[in-house]
């Protein structure tokens, strides 16, 4: 049997909402269960309302779940406002004094008095969380030998008191449950698999992709949601031997990637759509002077500030396209944490191998969700190395030489022989500033060509997924986060007996064209879901392949469903099947 | 390697692109002659630039060089500077490079304390625009974009560099050659940031602010009993409205962005260096 539950919990930020999310997610992951979570995160640095989700399951899954099973509300705010979210047959859990209109509910209500117990029985109200926890744990049948354990390394720097005061909130907890809920058959943790998963955040990822694949210097400038990036690494990329410098800007961080990476080391920058806003101009440099560089962008939503604290896949034509005169860099997109690390492998592997700059396109609910890693997962990260020059036999070095590759060896400073200029002006083959309309012409050619060898790299054949095969009614195609609920939405669309597929590309430019051009000749319909106004994607797609297309599109702040993009799919059959009505009745 | 030990083997061969009388000419004299006295290989320097007429000189030189983006050869040098310690990395640029558009990286580079030598070619003008007015043209100069004069106070650069923090800072002149080329190889030799303000006119644009005949009658040197360790002293000598004072004005002795960067290292390792593999294992 399979075993797939969803969690909610939902309160005050403040109340304990993620402490006890968290620590549900991290028995669960040392259980061996794969887990997909979300949260919401308030504007305010204070307070306002918040939700984390769990979906727990012993199968792969993408998404963190629509309906849940059970939800925990912690006042009467988080209850109305979740409330609609929980299955018919699911379980609520809300503090006592909620209401709860109880009449032709057909879900398990139980209300329990939080506060109450933490403050009468233990004596504190921050103890809240962990009675929350009690009474989940009984409920969901998780061991609770696990739960002490996790509590005790939690709690291991802090004094015996605290220690114990968590521990009988938790057993109060549990009581609580054990006295008042009956409970219910089939329902609650499944049994684990032995095999214990890592469990971290998307830019957790992201740090420790970049870290495994060998990143030397982090230059960067706070801006949610990416500043978890630069925060892990300013704590572990010392201890490699690594550097991290928060710099006054976004350009001086993206200028001090230029340096860094020029002088021979691998650096990189995270930062949201602001962020890269600034550091635009910069790209610009690094395409004409041919000089590596790892950009992360997490998106989130809107122009200027925007909604700073929620999800959006807006920026899509900026990495693309955001700079002046023609400037080629690589854009990719991880769809889950798991390839938030291997894909930070594959960025540095463009930007080394092709001297260019690369954009890992991610969003605030990548990389705030946590989920569950395979703990080999480091050693899928591809190798990468720049190609480097020797001193020439005789006269001066040729850093941009025109020749078959379009790209050339590079010589690091220090190098014996190899001194050159790396520059932002249009040059010549030795650097030398050279504004001919021929020369302008060879080297934009040179720099453009390598988008085509980057097209047919072994690395790119494996950054698109299709989801099914062969010929089909209807065509999806998405990126980065938005993957997985329309994963979840192919399958859910099968098995309502639609003839669907769909198509995953995890490298935005250049597009692995060979793929795509394949599924749009084997599916009648296209549809592009993604998180913006004005379909980016779908744009692009139109641009590059002449294929009409149904955006499917959403600026909520929060992801997409899989029930919006099923209807959306019904839809576009409907039309199908009305075209070929119409085309049938013709022919007769 | 070849010795390394002429005018001439420092040069990259290409031919300066400046107008004739440009004052610039004397500061890639000056800049190359401490190269020569400093012995330094061609290969272990680093010139790094932003933007305009003075951010060409890089191209003139034999080393590794950087020609960046308009006010970003500091960012740009820091990072070269971290990735390689072990390098000579000298910066250069000019007045509108280093305090309008760039203006923003020179504080926070001063009080890293990065060890690199910053060199902003004070001409007063927007030389390669041909002609608009920069933060230190003086107030009633009339430039392109400032007919009727200006709307604000010249900056004082090197003011600005004791107040940032900057731990050496020195004013020359381009045809005081044998003082800049000395205050040149000083700024090269300092442990840490090493800023140096070099007067020059452009013979294009500005012929008036940074007008030689004037500014050889107003300059005076540093007095012998001047104490560059008195941050106080140094900024009333740098902000002296009665002269023109050239040479040392601040030195000062503290880490470097580099000494930190070590120190940081120790503490994050605590006696071991990490592999990838204990990062993994705590997200278990
Ligand atoms: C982002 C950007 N804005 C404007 C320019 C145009 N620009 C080039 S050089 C320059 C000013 C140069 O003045 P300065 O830095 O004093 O150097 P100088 O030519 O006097 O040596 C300007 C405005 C540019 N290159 N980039
Ligand atoms: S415009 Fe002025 S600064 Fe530029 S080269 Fe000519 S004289 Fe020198
Ligand atoms: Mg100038």
């Amino acid at each position: 049997m399979m075993h797939d539950f969803t969690l909610r919990v939902a309160g005050e930020s403040g109340e304990g909402v993620i402490t006890v999310g968290e620590t549900v997610a991290r028995i669960a992951a040392r259980e061996g269960l794969q887990l997909v979570t979300f949260r919401t995160f308030p504007a305010e640095i204070k307070g306002g309302a918040c939700m984390m989700q769990l979906r727990l399951s012993d199968q792969k899954i993408s998404y963190h779940g629509e309906k849940v099973d059970c939800l925990v509300a912690l006042n009467q705010a988080a209850l109305d406002e979740n409330f609609p979210d929980l299955k018919e047959q699911g379980v609520l859990l809300c503090e006592a004094e909620c209401d709860v209109i109880e009449d032709g509910l057909s879900a398990t209500v139980y209300k329990v008095p939080f506060e109450r117990i933490a403050v009468r029985e233990i004596g504190s109200r921050i103890s809240k969380n962990i009675v929350v926890l009690g009474v989940l744990a009984e409920l969901l049948a998780i061991p609770k030998p696990r739960v002490e354990e996790f509590l005790a390394e939690k709690f291991a720097k802090k004094s015996e008191a605290i220690l114990d005061h968590n521990m009988q909130a938790l057993e109060k907890g549990i009581c609580f449950a054990r006295e008042n809920f009956s409970k219910r058959e089939g329902f609650g943790f499944p049994p684990g698999k032995p095999e214990r998963h890592l469990l971290m955040t998307g830019n957790e990822a992201i740090a420790l992709g970049s870290a495994a694949a060998g990143v030397k210097c982090f230059f960067g400038y706070p801006i949610t949601p990416a500043s978890e990036i630069m925060e892990w690494l300013a704590v572990h990329l010392p201890r490699m031997g690594g550097k991290v410098l928060q710099t006054e800007d976004e350009i001086s961080a993206i200028c001090a990637v230029a340096g860094a990476s020029w002088a021979g080391e691998k650096a990189m920058t995270a930062t949201s759509g602001p962020g890269v806003s600034l550091m635009s101009e910069a790209l610009g440099l690094l395409s004409i002077a041919e000089i590596p560089a790892v950009i992360v962008d997490s998106q989130r939503g809107g122009p200027s500030t925007g909604l700073p604290t929620k999800t959006e896949q807006s920026d899509l034509m900026l990495a693309i396209h955001g700079s002046h005169g023609d400037a080629p860099r690589v854009v990719i997109a991880p769809t889950s944490v798991s390839e938030c690390i291997t894909m930070m492998g594959a960025a540095f592997y463009f930007a080394e191998k092709y001297q260019m700059p690369v954009i890992v396109l991610v969003d605030q609910a990548l990389s705030a969700r946590v989920e569950t890693v395979k703990p080999g997962i480091v050693e899928e990260i591809p190798k990468s190395s720049r190609l480097r020059a020797q001193a020439p036999a005789e006269g001066n070095f040729a850093r941009y030489k025109l020749a078959n590759s379009p790209v050339s060896p590079a010589a690091i400073p220090g190098t014996d022989g190899c001194e050159h200029m790396v520059t932002g002006m249009e040059h010549d083959e030795f650097g030398n500033f050279a504004c001919d309309d021929e020369t302008h012409t060879a080297m934009t050619v040179k720099r453009f060509r390598k988008l085509e060898e980057i097209e047919h790299d072994p690395l790119t054949q494996n950054l698109c997924q299709s989801i099914g095969e062969g010929r089909a009614d209807i065509g999806v195609v998405t990126w980065g986060s938005s993957a997985g609920p329309v994963e979840e939405a192919i399958a859910e669309a099968r098995r309502l007996g639609i003839s669907v597929r769909g198509l995953v590309p995890k490298i935005l430019n250049p597009l692995p064209h060979a793929q795509m051009k394949k599924f749009f000749s084997e599916v009648n319909r296209v549809i592009v879901p993604e998180l913006n106004f004005t379909g980016q994607l779908a744009s692009q797609l139109r641009a590059t392949y002449r294929v009409p297309t149904i955006s499917l599109t959403k600026i909520k702040g929060v992801p997409l469903e899989p029930s919006e993009i099923v209807a959306k799919i019904i839809e576009a059959t409907d039309g199908l099947q009305q075209r070929s009505a119409r085309r049938y009745g013709r022919a007769r | 390697m070849e010795e390394q030990d002429k005018f001439c083997d420092y040069l990259s061969g290409v031919n300066p692109v400046w107008c004739p009388g440009c004052g610039y000419y004397g500061i890639l004299g000056a800049l190359v002659e401490a190269f020569v006295d400093l012995k330094l290989p061609s290969k272990e320097l680093a010139l790094i630039s932003g933007i305009g007429c003075a951010s060409r000189l890089p191209y003139f030189v034999k080393s590794y060089g950087f020609h960046g983006i308009h006010g970003r050869a500091l960012p740009i040098a820091q990072g070269v500077k971290i990735a390689n310690p072990n390098l000579t990395v000298v910066t250069v640029g000019g007045d509108g490079d280093g305090l309008a558009i760039g203006g923003g990286h020179f504080p926070h580079v001063a009080r890293n304390n990065v060890d690199l030598t910053y060199i902003l070619f004070n001409n007063a003008i927007y030389g390669m625009t041909k002609g608009q007015f920069s933060p230190t043209t003086t107030l009633f100069s009339s430039t392109k974009t400032s007919p009727f004069g200006l709307t604000g106070e010249a900056l004082n650069p090197s003011a600005l560099a004791i107040v940032y923090g900057a731990s050496f800072v020195a004013r020359g002149f381009s045809v005081k050659k044998e003082q800049l080329k000395d205050l040149i190889m000083q700024g090269i030799r300092h442990p840490g940031f090493a800023f140096i303000e070099i007067l020059s006119s452009c013979s294009s644009f500005n012929t008036t602010d940074m007008n030689v005949a004037r500014l050889l009658k107003a300059i005076d040197t540093v007095p012998a009993d001047h104490d560059p360790e008195n941050p106080v002293e140094a900024l009333r000598l740098a902000g002296d409205e009665s002269k023109i004072h050239l040479g040392v004005l601040r030195r000062s002795s503290r880490p470097s962005l580099e000494d930190r960067f070590q120190e940081i290292e120790k503490k994050a390792q605590r006696g071991k260096s990490h592999g990838i593999d204990s990062l993994v294992r705590q997200f278990a």
